[in-house]
């Protein structure tokens, strides 16, 4: 494979193309899924080729990618790609531009502690089907699933600069659901909440206690039909990892990808309220938060030797006690802010079109146990895995339901709440933040669905949090 | 790829206790994505691939090779041939789609042929000429799909589709203030476009933007939500509507067939034959796609159902996927919908819904593009973006009087395979809408 995209950059070094790279990929996948009990889907797509070429050809970007590697087709493909760049460059005012980089060569081959794809297949459609057996209906339990998806990737870059990179990895998306029913009422408890996906292979099953769980979200979600509802109109609420993940997620890593600020995302995933007089000065939150973007991570799903424009992976303090100070950004969007690139640059496929996108984007740890937590609690709720998310297109106000809260009384859960639903400002929130929980609680968070761009992407990605706890929070939304 | 699909067909026939279902595909994509009235990026895709179904007794598998080349076809139908009989049974299946019936033949242009970029840029340098001078530019997409699918399986059905969607999504973007409007084009027949039109309808709302901005406090409102609002509601009821959802227990429409839920002037029909939409031939699993009375007259008419759940809940399967909504229009004009509010809202284009009950059809989602303040009967300032948290029951059970002209509104679906679909709806004058926060931005 080195052969052909070497060929093909060689192909593309010619004089009128100022910058070009060219990704392949293949992949792996199987999904499988019980339901009620019953399997319901067991499907594969192995060895799924990609191949993607991108010119830069007087400041206008041009993409042509496909499934198929044929050299025929590649031709066509580089045909395609520096039509679309022409054509595109009669609708432009200002050309893309970014300094050259020095290359790198980078090798990275991941192995799980359990390859999914080589394992005894009937062990792992057993413990499935004995999970799913387990939430079956069964009571006023009236629906369940328990699903497995699992993904190889073998990547392969090289750019017009000397870059390339070589690069395998296998991850992991494990989840299981049972929703309760009783007359119209219907309540859903899942484990360990949507943000599940990790790196590795089907050791995450067991790493993440499916079998120790399952009882727990039966009984939970049972519990949950006859729970009352906040009734405050402000509280102070902790955040679990099994939903802080994602409020991170919507709040801070989508809001500091930088092509947001340029308007390159305005006609689907939306603006940022961020603008770039902020950097350096803008309290995002308060002292004790501290976020960074960190692809050099391995354990997490957004680790990269060189992201897909050439740049190595790196970790990037984008807040700093509560101040911003740096964004995640591609090469001509770093350009244009003054800052480094900070290696954002992904495609799901090697056929799909390079974004910004979040890689491993983190809270940092401070101190004490989630227990420890809690018992400095007099009175709140501990709010954990997401049932509702919504934020607006400039991220800025945002609502969140989750599927069940715990009331805190005196330092101590006596009981649980359902569709605990909070909403807020995203800086009011995060100024908010007065404990987050120490590295005995920090993890990372990932998910496989992360929606950005057109044509749309799934991207793969993480986060790594501790519970953290917020003051005077708005929990009251009613109809 | 009709090699490829009779080749596994031939092999498939050696193995008499199967079923199955084949889905061969080619798919393209001709995408402009523009920013700040300029070329963002200009992407050329394809991909072939060959979806495999196998059932033996109640078990089964399933497999995707793309770029089905012989040998991986070989490979994969090897290794599915030697899984298959170590799985689990699925009690619910029962046999794989028998309705064998044709669509009438209709003509399919492919519009990446049709509209070239030549074509897209000349559009969009046009439209960002217009807007300049009120310092407005322009940010979105122009896209044009082909994609063609033949479908065969065990029972006998061999089927083929193809469908040519074009979206083009334009919103205006003030320089200074960055408040936002945006104008829409969707369907498979170009000659429907109307650059003047389209142009003068952008100009229009452009118009609204001039006036002062202003945030406004949580409450209920009456609102006039634009045809795209009114669409994207009824995309989530209809999420209600499957049988899938009711198998689930996640149905609104659980137990409600033939009830009275909503007011009389309320319709909702799923339509694959509109030729100002983008038309659909079949289902998924090769169904015939005919028109269904979702709502009539606001009683609950049907669920959508395919084959696998018409056996396991009882239903009566169609083709239909919700995928082809139209919402029947009413007998008010636009001016007389807005000339009805004294104080109120005229809502745009929604953002970043979700339910937070689909059983109750309780959700919360944000305003986008375009929010303004109706004062006596017009529209007299630009409002920040909001948030709602209501019920859809709720607003259709509020709806006061829909507009006599429907839109088309293209979608476009960007988790998983891309791919666009259309709406057509009214504009809807609604009374007591659940403003719950305010973003405090554009």
């Amino acid at each position: 494979m080195e052969h052909i995209i070497k060929n093909t950059i060689a192909k593309l070094n010619t004089p009128e193309i100022e910058f070009a790279d060219v990704r392949i990929s293949f992949t792996d996948y199987e999904d499988i899924t019980f339901m009620n009990g019953s399997l319901r889907n067991f499907s594969s797509d192995l060895g799924s080729p990609a191949i993607g070429i991108r010119v830069l050809i007087a400041g206008c970007w041009g993409f042509a990618g496909a499934k198929n590697l044929d050299e025929n087709k590649i031709d066509i493909l580089i045909s395609q790609a520096i039509s679309n760049a022409k054509h595109g460059g009669k609708f432009m005012q200002k050309p893309v531009q970014f300094p050259a980089m020095k290359p790198t060569v980078a090798e990275y081959i991941h192995q799980p502690k359990i390859n999914p794809f080589t394992m005894n297949r009937d062990e792992k459609v057993g413990y499935l089907q004995n999970l799913a057996q387990a939430i079956a209906p069964q009571g006023k339990i009236v629906h369940s699933y328990v699903s497995g998806e699992f993904m190889r990737q073998e990547r392969y870059y090289a750019n017009t600069e000397g870059s390339y990179s070589h690069s395998v990895f296998y991850s992991t998306l494990p989840v299981m659901l049972v929703a309760a029913a009783e007359g119209s009422a219907v309540q859903t408890r899942t484990w360990p909440g949507h943000m599940s996906a990790g790196r590795g292979g089907f050791e995450l099953f067991y790493e993440q206690q499916f079998e120790q769980n399952t009882q727990r979200i039966i009984k939970e979600a049972t519990d949950l039909l006859s729970a009352p509802t906040i009734t405050e109109e402000k509280a102070d609420i902790i955040i679990g990892n099994g939903h802080l993940a994602l409020q991170l997620h919507e709040s801070v890593g989508h809001a500091t990808e930088a092509d947001r600020i340029f308007g390159m995302e305005i006609s689907y995933a939306g603006k940022t309220f961020i603008k770039p007089d902020m950097l350096g000065s803008f309290q995002y939150g308060s002292p004790l938060v501290n976020i960074y973007s960190d692809s050099s991570d391995v354990r997490g799903l957004g680790y990269h030797p060189l992201d897909d424009e050439g740049v190595p992976g790196k970790k990037v303090e984008i807040i700093r006690n509560g101040i911003l100070k740096d964004q995640q950004t591609s090469r001509h969007i770093a350009h244009m802010l003054g800052l480094e690139p900070s290696s954002n640059m992904k495609a799901s496929f090697a056929d799909d079109y390079p974004l910004v996108r979040m890689t491993n984007f983190c809270l940092a740890p401070n101190q004490g146990s989630l227990e420890e937590l809690i018992a400095s609690t007099e009175k709140g709720y501990l709010l954990d895995f997401t049932k509702t998310w919504s934020i607006d297109d400039n991220r800025n106000n945002f609502q969140f339901t989750t599927e069940i809260g715990y009331q805190i009384k005196d330092g101590r859960i006596v009981g649980i709440v359902k569709e605990p639903t909070y909403f807020g400002i995203t800086k009011d929130f995060w100024n908010a933040c007065d404990a987050i929980c120490g590295d005995e609680e920090w993890g990372f968070h990932g998910t496989f669905h992360c929606g950005k761009g057109e044509p749309g992407q799934s991207m793969q990605l993480s986060h790594g949090v501790a519970p953290a706890r917020f003051r005077n929070i708005n929990v009251s939304v009613k109809i | 790829m009709q090699n490829q699909l009779e080749y596994l067909q031939s092999k498939l026939q050696n193995e008499p206790d199967l079923k199955y279902v084949l889905i061969a595909s080619n798919w393209q994509t001709d995408f402009l994505r523009f920013y700040h009235s300029q070329t963002n990026y200009n992407i050329s895709k394809s991909s072939t691939s060959l979806g495999v179904t196998l059932y033996k007794g109640r078990k089964s598998y399933r497999f995707s090779v793309d770029d089905p080349q012989k040998d991986k076809l070989d490979q994969a139908l090897g290794l599915a041939l030697s899984v298959i009989d170590s799985l689990p049974e699925d009690p619910d299946f029962v046999d794989v789609e028998n309705e064998n019936s044709l669509a009438p033949k209709r003509e399919i242009v492919n519009n990446i042929a049709a509209i070239p970029l030549e074509s897209k840029t000349r559009i969009l340098a046009e439209l960002a000429e217009a807007a300049k001078p009120f310092d407005f530019e322009i940010f979105g997409t122009f896209i044009c799909n082909y994609s063609e699918h033949h479908l065969v399986n065990s029972n006998g059905l061999n089927k083929k589709a193809a469908v040519s969607p074009i979206y083009l999504e334009v919103k205006a973007v003030h320089n200074q203030s960055q408040v936002t409007v945006m104008e829409t084009f969707g369907g498979d027949d170009f000659s429907l476009f109307n650059l003047a039109d389209f142009k003068a309808r952008l100009l229009n709302k452009i118009g609204y933007c001039s006036a002062e901005t202003l945030d406004i406090e949580p409450g209920h409102y009456e609102v006039i939500l634009a045809p795209r609002c009114l669409a994207e509601f009824v995309q989530y009821l209809s999420f209600g509507m499957s049988a899938r959802a009711l198998d689930q227990h996640s149905s609104f429409f659980e137990g409600k067939i033939d009830q009275k839920l909503f007011p009389d002037f309320v319709s909702i029909t799923d339509d694959p034959t509109d030729p100002e939409m983008i038309r659909q031939d079949y289902g998924a699993e090769g169904h015939i796609y005919k028109p269904l009375k979702l709502i009539e007259k606001g009683v609950f008419r049907a669920f959508t159902c395919n084959n696998y759940y018409a056996h396991k809940t009882g239903l009566p399967k169609n083709g239909n996927t919700a995928s082809c909504l139209k919402v029947d229009t009413g007998d008010k004009t636009l001016e007389e919908l807005i000339g009805g509010v004294k104080r109120g809202l005229y809502i745009s284009s929604l953002h970043y819904m979700n339910f937070i009950n689909p059983v109750d059809t309780s959700l919360t989602g944000l305003t986008r593009d375009g929010t303004f303040l109706i004062e006596n009967g017009k529209i007299s300032k630009v409002v920040m973006s909001l948030r709602f948290t209501e019920r859809i029951d709720r607003i259709l059970n509020n709806v006061a009087a829909l507009e006599n002209k429907a839109y088309t509104i293209p979608f476009s679906e960007n988790y998983g395979s891309f791919d666009v679909e259309t709406v057509k709806a009214p504009h809807a004058h609604i009374l007591d809408f659940n403003i719950s926060s305010s973003t405090h931005t554009i």
